[in-house]
């Protein structure tokens, strides 16, 4: 078939606004805030074969693990798979992320032909194992983290299986987890009717040969991106503080890039081995830590479909931090993010001046559950407006303020307050920018934030989980690092907890006062050159103390 | 005479409208003047009193004028450049960067050079207050009135023209926010001050602040601009009623829109989804897509009985919780330039020739092929004939921008690339409509469409193709729809309350008494602008959601069911509602429901204006042939010879078929090859797509009847 490369244009675009209509379907009707506040999911569209046709990424650390398991649903289902199917899938070890992160996969037939899938995946608010919302840092295997949902059929030829419905909603302990699954499969089926469409109007033999191109396409985009790299092996390292199990430990993530020509490998194989916690990665979450950073060093216009990947080649053995071995646990694997791209920015600085920036902050995350005293009910909250530091700078580039880990690259909102007050028992007495938190530099980091509220529920139970504590987000050719996270309680009686980074405290009582710290990013390039007026606009706004602008950048005045 | 006069003020151009009862409306357009914009508006009115009159005064058709609407970009223009005023925020201690932090977002997440927006309160003029009211609006901290005197002091002194005051939690009680109101008055009469509490009600402390800080950012300038605007106007000898357009689709009085400038913020193109509407409803629609497509932009939105609003709305990307029409703008218009990006894939537009150096066609030095210079090779543009033949385009130049950047590039021939262009800007376009209908659970097939602004009628058919929408409309005044529109509008004022609770257990006689007291401020309003109580409609709106859901739906409840306490009808809507935007509802799991907003919209309706009908033509078109040229036709795929009409000297009831071309001076029309369309009795283009004879019926039946022996 000829190929019309302006309808080649037509369909990338209309790909895209399928996605998007499956974003907007799911953040108005799902319930967790995780999903409908924070927009932890990602939503896509693949062929019949599970290959990438397009995504809307929210949170990017989850969105380059769909395509893999679509292919692992469609062969491991062959022949079975027919009109109004609905498949759900979780497992690590089946090529999942995260176990909370939870897919719904539904094909899409055609005149009676499989053409495409559907899916969606999101972070649940539970997914059964030991804790109430799955971070469990005493975890060694995989049961006391979750339920494991290796792809299971849920729905038949538009029936539902309720026996397996029930079997799996008895495992999980809120309510909400239901609904907000059953608004993914309502995401995957408008994606569904829209793509039949589409394919009523060009026919499919026209949308086959036209997708193959759209591929072709992207892949040349994508080798002329990696064509801009310098050919070379250059290598970095990342570090992980703490696993929480043996105070004290730590890992490092190395990486080895090796650039040819339109080709770009990372090899993971010199990384620590797994620990015996939950800080473990997953070879999906590991890669689409790897492709997310890679993807801000390019142009950003690139389509997101399978050629893109195609000259990406990612090896990381099983056994390390970073591709856990059945049956590890992994919960904390989404996390790995940060120091993965530590490595990469590190190692590809000297190649790509220009493109890499500083270090992020790392994500120090609590989650707080318990009885809001004034409603008489269950509440849940992820501190998303806390745990939101700043980014590293770039060339010509400050670091982004309160953006958050670099896994979500802003994509991750905070709680409204009010909503925040209306929805848990606390009171919010501070949400700001950090002042001196930005690592300084020719172009500084992004600014770090400082939250404090009054715990207002009794027998609170609070989860910590993150990193950023020990090392703090590094500077760039003279720019100077970022500020440290941290978490620390004060309770009534005026004593003060600091947890672990990884950590499970129980009966925090009302009237605690909660602190925490997320740290700036890192500088990049030497402080004395920046802009005097931007220092002394800084000085003014109160983000950058008097003191810290004569001792960092030299700055005389008062 | 009844004269009333509609004056769209837009970035180029300003655009009038004068209408007459018994007389055919008259257009009119002449070019802005952005630094004071009411000159514009002064000179364009003397000139349109000679063409009425050439003998008569301008004092004396100012004088005669009974109505002007008017729609400005003062406030939106000075939120897209940052140039409002030097403002400041007094707020609750411990938030003061909420402004500034949007909740964190970044909407480019793969780009790393992309950077916040500006804010619009700078940090060092952001006050943090102590006291406290917490989720139920008690107070657990008094206000710090002597920190508060503090602030105040600092924003005198750093000579701050705007104040916003904006605490948390104060849509449920006042009184902080009103403490803090009364000191900034006394201390800072000149300022101009906006109180989150009085502006917008509601909860979600981001959208509150952001509209409120919005409001006083405009809020100098809007009001010189109006002073200057009513000064002028009188000085002309104008003496009759002055309104403006509101972002709601509205009109309000000069007052209201001098202490709530953030109304104003989408007043421009606010009377287009009126104007569309009311195209549509005269084909026997309740319903209608307008769009707009100029040099630079392409706006899409959608009627439904009446225009369809959002509540969470943005511009320049600080989020305005105002209720405001449901537009939707993208970076596609006559200027919008071709480019082929990194994978070698034909893209068209954001970026923009303009109107210089303009398409490549225009000979003004540009060497890009633009979407014009496409329709130019197409032969949908008449080089001769641009403009009424005003403006001499070249096409060589088209031909040659289009060989060089795309056709060569891509080894096409250019009049394939051309024809790329085109598809490739009808798609994008296509999917702005989309963004507008099927993102929201509409089905555009449903719906007429009404195509206007210089570029739209050129590309209408082609979107229409892909969206399969069957009947446009192109009205007669499609080159300024928005001045048209701004004479079919109501006068409009929305108000909320947050009244968080569950359905189930509903405080009924608190529910009543929030809407008795929004509808008696909407009749003082009313009041004010003289409108009797006859001319009053109300109309309520719950923003309900199933309970641990975070995200709303409107649903309209009639007073009978609050007055009745029928917790099921609004069950009812809310389930219907749910069902249509997303595809389900938890009626059957009967999930709980609670409301979070009390909304209700206060309309004053005001005369309008009457349109003139032409006689029924029943001779065929060929009167107004101009003759016959090569253009491209879509369905097709190849140029094909079309005729080419004179649209001023078609009449009622003339039908065309397609392919055809109908030239006007504004604008264009182009009948790609499974249209069809008729003349109706204002002079209006009806299409429709082949064999679908039954959706111009309507102009047929309109027919003047004749008596017959």
């Amino acid at each position: 078939m000829n190929i019309d490369p302006i309808l080649l244009s037509v369909y990338a675009r209309t790909f895209k606004a399928i996605t998007d209509e499956m974003s907007i379907s799911m953040q108005q009707t799902t319930r967790s805030p995780i999903l409908c506040e924070a927009k932890d999911f990602v939503t896509g569209l693949y062929d019949a074969d599970g290959r990438m046709l397009e995504q809307t990424e929210n949170l990017p650390i989850l969105a380059f693990s769909l395509a893999p398991v679509c292919k692992h649903v469609r062969s491991k289902f062959g022949d079975d798979i027919a009109p109004g199917d609905v498949f759900f899938h979780n497992d690590v070890f089946s090529l999942g992320n995260q176990n909370n992160d939870v897919a719904v996969f539904k094909p899409v037939f055609f005149e009676g032909r499989l053409v495409a899938w559907t899916a969606v995946k999101g972070h649940q608010a539970d997914i059964g194992g030991a804790v109430a919302g799955g971070y469990n840092p005493n975890a060694t295997e995989v049961w006391q983290e979750a339920l494991r949902i290796p792809a299971v059929k849920v729905i038949d030829r538009g029936k539902l299986r309720q026996d397996v419905w029930d079997l799996i909603f008895a495992n999980i302990r809120f309510d909400i987890v239901r609904h907000d699954m059953q608004a993914e499969i309502g995401a995957c089926t408008i994606g569904e009717r829209r793509f039949v469409e589409l394919l009523g109007k060009y026919g499919r033999d026209h949308f086959e040969a036209h997708k193959e191109a759209l591929f072709d396409a992207t892949r040349r985009m994508m080798e002329a991106e990696i064509g801009k790299i310098p050919n070379g092996r250059y290598s970095g390292e990342g570090r992980v503080y703490y696993d929480g199990r043996h105070e004290g430990s730590q890992f490092t993530i190395r990486v080895d890039i090796d650039v040819e020509d339109r080709k770009i490998r990372f090899d993971y194989s010199r990384t620590d081995a797994q620990t015996n916690g939950f800080v473990n990665g997953t070879f999906t979450s590991s890669a689409s830590a790897t492709i997310l950073t890679l993807l801000q060093m390019i142009n950003p216009d690139i389509p997101h479909n399978e050629g893109m990947i195609e000259p990406v080649e990612i090896v990381i053995p099983e056994g390390t931090i970073l591709n856990a071995s059945y049956p590890k646990a992994t919960t904390f694997g989404n996390h790995l993010c940060p120091p993965n791209a530590d490595a990469i920015q590190r190692a590809l600085a000297p190649a790509l001046p220009d493109r890499v920036t500083a270090g992020w902050n790392n994500l120090l995350c609590s989650l707080t559950t318990g009885i809001d005293p004034g409603k008489n009910d269950k509440y849940v909250d992820i501190g998303f407006m806390g745990l939101k530091g700043g980014s590293g700078a770039m060339r010509g580039t400050d670091g982004y303020d309160h953006i958050g880990m670099i896994d979500a690259s802003g994509g991750l909102l905070d709680q409204d307050y009010e909503m925040f007050e209306q929805q848990t028992p606390h009171l919010l007495l501070r949400h700001e920018y950090l002042t001196d938190s930005a690592g300084a530099g020719e172009w500084r980091g992004g600014l770090g934030v400082e939250t404090l509220f009054r715990i207002g529920s009794d027998d609170t139970q609070l989860v910590t989980f993150g990193d950023g504590d020990f090392e703090p987000a590094f500077g760039l050719f003279g720019g100077g690092a970022g500020t440290l996270n941290f978490i620390r309680l004060t309770y009534p009686d005026g004593r003060t907890v600091v947890p672990r980074n990884k950590d499970l405290l129980t009966g925090v009582p009302r009237g605690t006062l909660y602190h925490q710290q997320a740290g700036g990013g890192g500088g990049y390039g030497d402080p004395q050159r920046r802009d005097r007026a931007k220092v002394r606009e800084e000085v003014r706004d109160g983000v950058i103390s008097a003191r810290a602008a004569r001792a960092a950048y030299g700055l005389d005045e008062g | 005479m009844g004269a009333r006069i509609g004056i769209d003020v837009g970035g180029t151009f300003t655009d009038f409208i004068l209408t007459r009862d018994g007389a055919p409306a008259l257009l009119h357009k002449v070019l802005s003047t952005p630094a004071d914009p009411s000159i514009a508006v002064v000179a364009g009115l003397a000139e349109l009193a000679a063409m009425v009159d050439p003998a008569g005064t301008a004092t004396a058709f100012a004088a005669s004028i009974e109505t002007i609407v008017h729609g400005t970009t003062v406030a939106t223009n000075a939120t897209l450049t940052h140039t409002g005023a030097k403002s400041a925020l007094l707020t609750t201690e411990g938030v003061r960067d909420a402004l500034e932090m949007r909740r964190g977002i970044r909407e480019e997440q793969y780009n790393n050079a992309y950077t916040n927006v500006k804010p619009l309160v700078p940090r060092h003029l952001r006050a943090g207050v102590k006291g406290r009211l917490d989720r139920a609006g008690r107070e657990i901290e008094p206000l710090d009135l002597a920190a508060l005197d503090a602030a105040i002091a600092g924003f005198r002194r750093e000579g701050v023209a705007a104040v916003s005051v904006c605490f948390m939690n104060s849509y449920a009680n006042p009184a902080h926010e009103q403490a803090a109101a009364a000191r900034v008055r006394a201390a800072m009469p000149d300022a101009f001050l906006t109180v989150s509490s009085t502006l917008l009600p509601s909860i979600r402390f981001y959208e509150r602040v952001s509209t409120t800080a919005l409001n006083s950012y405009v809020g100098p300038r809007l009001n010189r601009y109006v002073e200057q605007l009513v000064s002028r106007l009188a000085a002309a000898g104008f003496r009759g009623t002055l309104l403006i357009m509101q972002s709601n689709g509205g009109v309000m009085s000069p007052e209201v829109a001098r202490a709530s400038p953030a109304l104003t913020l989408l007043s421009g193109p606010a009377g287009g989804p009126g104007a569309g509407l009311f195209h549509a409803q005269a084909l026997g629609y309740d319903r209608a897509i307008t769009t707009d497509m100029g040099g630079t932009s392409f706006e899409a939105s959608v009627a439904v009985g009446a225009p369809l609003l959002v509540n969470d709305g943005e511009i320049a990307r600080h989020k305005i919780a105002l209720p405001m029409l449901d537009i939707h703008t993208i970076g596609a218009g006559g200027g919008s330039i071709g480019w082929l990006d990194a994978g070698g894939m034909l893209r068209m537009g954001p970026q923009s020739a303009g109107a210089d150096p303009g398409p490549a066609c225009y000979g003004k030095g540009g060497t890009l092929p633009a979407s014009t210079d496409a329709n130019l090779v197409l032969g949908y543009l008449d080089p001769d004939y641009f403009a009424g033949g005003r403006m001499r385009l070249s096409l060589p130049a088209a031909r040659e921008a289009i060989r060089t950047h795309i056709a060569q590039p891509m080894g096409l021939p250019v009049e394939d690339a051309a024809a790329g262009m085109f598809r490739v800007v009808c798609n994008n376009m296509a999917q702005g409509v989309r963004e507008v209908t099927i993102k929201r659970g509409w089905d555009p097939r449903e719906f007429p469409f009404v195509a206007a602004g210089g570029a739209g009628p050129i590309h209408a058919c082609q979107i229409c193709n892909e969206l399969e929408i069957p009947l446009q409309i192109v009205p007669r005044e499609s080159s300024v729809l928005c001045a048209m529109g701004m004479l079919l509008s109501d006068l409009r004022h929305d108000f909320v309350r947050t009244f968080v609770a569950p359905l189930a257990a509903l405080d009924w006689t608190r529910l009543a008494a929030l809407v008795d007291e929004m509808v008696a401020e909407g009749d003082r309003q009313l009041e004010a602008e003289r409108i009797p109580a006859g001319g009053r409609r109300h109309a309520i709106k719950l923003d309900c959601r199933y309970v641990k859901q975070y995200h709303e739906v409107g649903v309209d409840v009639p007073r009978e069911a609050i007055r009745a306490h029928d917790a099921a009808a609004i069950a009812a809507g809310l389930h219907r509602e749910h069902n249509r935007l997303y595809g389900y509802s938890l009626e059957h799991e009967g999930a709980p429901i609670e409301i979070i907003n009390v909304r209700v919209e206060v309309q004053g309706a005001v005369d309008k204006p009457r349109r003139q009908d032409e006689a029924w033509c029943d001779e065929d078109p060929s009167a107004a042939l101009k003759g016959r040229r090569d253009a491209y036709v879509p369905e097709d795929g190849a140029f094909r010879r079309v005729p080419v009409y004179d649209g001023h000297r078609l009449r009622f009831g003339q039908r065309i078929a397609g392919p055809a071309i109908v030239e006007q001076v504004t604008t264009s029309i182009v009948l790609t090859g499974t249209w069809d369309a008729i003349v109706d009795r204002h002079g209006s283009f009806v299409l429709y797509r082949k064999g679908r004879e039954d959706l111009a019926a309507p102009v047929v039946a309109s027919r003047p009847q004749v008596a017959t022996a």
